[in-house]
């Protein structure tokens, strides 16, 4: 029982923390950006996703599907704006200086979680698919009670991912971010508008974050907080750590070995819930020792 | 017209100011210090200026380790809470005296920034950062642990450690005697020890450190034990960051997790930043700037002023000021990168090489100037 409970939910967190870690990979190979303020774009999301739904509530009436996924793209597109506008304000100044990065995107995160806390108070507003909707309802899988809320995540993710895997080694864009992310000046000499590129990629990479914020908040908590910035900002960062920063295979590996290890800690280890969030902290921690530069991380740039 | 006057009005008082050597700035400086609990200054304001003292030793200790080594560490509040978390577990548990915990603490605390230099010499740049932003994160967390929180006290920490001066009197409205004496306690402290990082930094060991900045494989390829150095430059910097987080938690009475919080370990990056990376004497000014800014404009003076003005701050105000103070941070930092030492100190180059070119500067200094000269 505890083994398929850690199966199917291990799996379930996985494919969404390997979403979460992939945008915060690709503005690292793209600009060499250490993007801090990864976990407000996560927040933001949730939050969006709040604004939205009950803004459509009022309009239509409560309890559809359709208006609840309506909100779910416009809070995704709204958050990516917000990510295009951040890195053209703030990052684009200071762009290279890996310390300033860090300083002003951490600063960002504060900034963040204080415009919330102004605008919505120290409230947890819910974030959840309507109620009486096919999502809400449970399943069997190997003997385990599932929401569909939660399969819904986990096919998302898995689908998003791979096609965002196809995106990034056929499309054109996604050679061109390959190709920045190999080399800044080449690419800027073969006529890749690296700026507009690196802002492109910070749209997508906040997209991905609000997404996976989304679908992760939907299936647990169920609540929004202005504090929910850091977990998801320790665990994408250790995920991306752990399969080497700019690696799009090592992100997706990273992020089931963080959702089965958390898994297993929280169902396994007594008062387990309490030290989740230590978890994929101390994996990184563990495997950087035994191989510094990540899993997958031979070369800091975007991999296959 | 009007501006041209004010150009030269400002560039004499420039060069008035800027013309007065470093090192007489520095003793002013100490000297206004020293008096300020004269001047019958509140218990608040000094315990701000209290608080800056404490910050400016963790600032210049990061400041060594990342301004002079380039080992970016975004951890710092590790050291932090190692040197206030043993303080205080070895006075709950064997009632040590302040005078011999300290003193171990301090070893604890560069004990720890040796083991966890290991991993830090293994990685490297973003990698380091992030790393080592990850240890406070994970003992924080831990220390809330339930099954740790008979030993660690869980959210509320180890409480009631005693003061450094409970034998002076108890304060009085008009004179708080034990908290000018915290005062010239932390100002001797800062005094020392930004003194002692100071000379390492600009002896020959800082160089090597400097030059592992620049090129870490050109100074191995000099024949410098890298390893060493680095490992070298963690412990310095985590015994002074181990002596801030001691000296705060008796001044505080508590050693709670937030000392291993986000919150610490950027702390110093951004007073360092202010301030100037990679000066050793930016921080100083930096952590001034920052708490003045923070307790002081933020929380003291602009409600006053509000209160003056007759307009009442709405109750969101406390969230809008952690806002404003980390815009003002962020537009500092894009503004000055290099930081506001830096900036005054390229100024008063700019000025010097500006007076070398046409004497027009005063002459005030110029007998010290010239017997530096020969």
């Amino acid at each position: 029982m505890l083994i398929e409970q850690i199966i199917v939910f291990g799996a379930i967190s996985s494919g969404v923390y390997a979403l979460l870690a992939l945008g915060f990979t690709l503005i690292y190979g793209v600009s060499r950006v250490t993007n801090l303020a990864h976990g407000s774009f996560y927040m933001l999301g949730a939050y969006m996703f709040f604004v939205f739904s009950s803004f459509f509530d009022d309009l239509f009436g409560s309890g559809m599907v359709s208006t609840s996924i309506l909100a779910l793209i416009l809070a995704v597109i709204f958050v990516g704006i917000v990510g295009i506008l951040t890195y053209r304000i703030a990052i684009h100044p200071i762009v290279g200086d890996q310390v300033a990065v860090m300083v002003v995107t951490v600063c960002l995160a504060l900034v963040f979680q204080q415009l919330i806390l102004l605008i919505f108070g120290p409230t947890f507003p819910p974030v959840r698919w309507p109620a009486g909707s096919f999502l809400v309802i449970s399943t069997l899988i190997l003997g385990v009670t599932v929401q569909y809320s939660r399969i819904l995540a986990f096919v998302v993710s898995l689908g998003l991912f791979s096609s965002l895997f196809v995106f990034i080694t056929k499309a054109r864009i996604g050679k061109a971010m390959r190709a920045v992310s190999q080399d800044r000046e080449v690419a800027m000499l073969m006529g890749i508008n690296t700026e507009r590129l690196s802002m492109l990629t910070m749209a997508l990479s906040a997209m991905l974050a609000a997404l996976a914020s989304i679908l992760i908040t939907t299936s647990t908590s169920m609540s929004a907080g202005a504090w929910m910035w850091l977990h998801p900002l320790a665990l994408s960062f250790s995920i991306v750590i752990l399969g080497g920063l700019g690696s799009i295979k090592g992100s997706l590996i990273g992020g089931f070995i963080v959702g089965y290890a958390e898994q297993t800690v929280a169902i396994v280890v007594p008062e387990g819930g309490a030290i989740v969030g230590v978890v994929p902290l101390a994996v990184m921690v563990i495997v950087l020792l035994l191989r510094p530069r990540g899993l997958f991380g031979k070369r800091v740039e975007l991999e296959e | 017209m009007v501006r041209r006057y004010l150009r030269r009005g400002y560039s004499s008082f420039a060069a008035h100011v800027f013309d007065i050597p470093p090192r007489f700035m520095v003793f002013l400086f100490l000297i206004v210090l020293l008096l300020l609990p004269m001047v019958g200054l509140a218990p608040y304001y000094l315990s701000i200026i209290i608080q800056a003292n404490v910050l400016a030793i963790f600032a210049v200790s990061w400041d060594l380790l990342v301004g002079r080594t380039g080992q970016i560490s975004l951890g710092h509040a590790i050291f932090f809470g190692i040197g206030s978390y043993s303080t205080a577990l070895l006075f709950k548990y064997y009632g040590l005296p302040v005078w011999i915990t300290i003193p171990i603490a301090l070893l604890t605390g560069s004990v720890a920034a040796f083991l966890l230099g290991f991993p830090g010499l293994r990685v490297k740049g973003p990698y380091l950062a992030l790393v080592t932003m990850a240890f406070p994160l994970i003992i924080g967390t831990l220390l809330k642990w339930s099954p740790l929180i008979p030993i660690f006290g869980g959210e509320f920490g180890i409480r009631g450690l005693p003061a450094f001066f409970s034998f002076l009197p108890d304060p009085t409205p008009q004179v708080n005697y034990q908290r000018i004496a915290e005062y010239y306690l932390t100002l001797f402290l800062l005094f020392v020890s930004s003194v002692i990082i100071y000379k390492i930094a600009n002896s020959k060991t800082g160089i090597v450190l400097v030059s592992i900045l620049d090129d870490e494989l050109a100074s191995k390829a000099c024949g410098i034990n890298v390893t060493k150095y680095k490992l070298m430059a963690f412990m310095i910097s985590g015994l002074f960051g181990t002596l801030a987080g001691c000296v705060q938690t008796h001044l505080l009475h508590v050693a709670n997790p937030p000392m291993f919080g986000l919150t610490l370990s950027f702390a110093p990056v951004i007073i360092t930043f202010l301030g100037g990376i990679g000066t050793i004497y930016g921080p100083i000014v930096g952590s001034f700037i920052y708490l003045i800014l923070d307790k002081y404009l933020l929380t003291d003076l602009l409600p006053k002023l509000c209160e003056y003005f007759n307009v009442t701050l709405p109750d969101e105000f406390v969230y809008a000021k952690l806002l404003i103070f980390t815009l003002i941070v962020i537009i500092l930092v894009i503004k000055w990168p290099r930081g506001v030492a830096r900036f005054a100190t390229d100024k008063l180059e700019d000025l010097e090489e500006a007076r070398d070119l046409d004497e027009r500067g005063p002459r005030i200094w110029k007998r010290y100037k010239r017997k530096e000269k020969n």
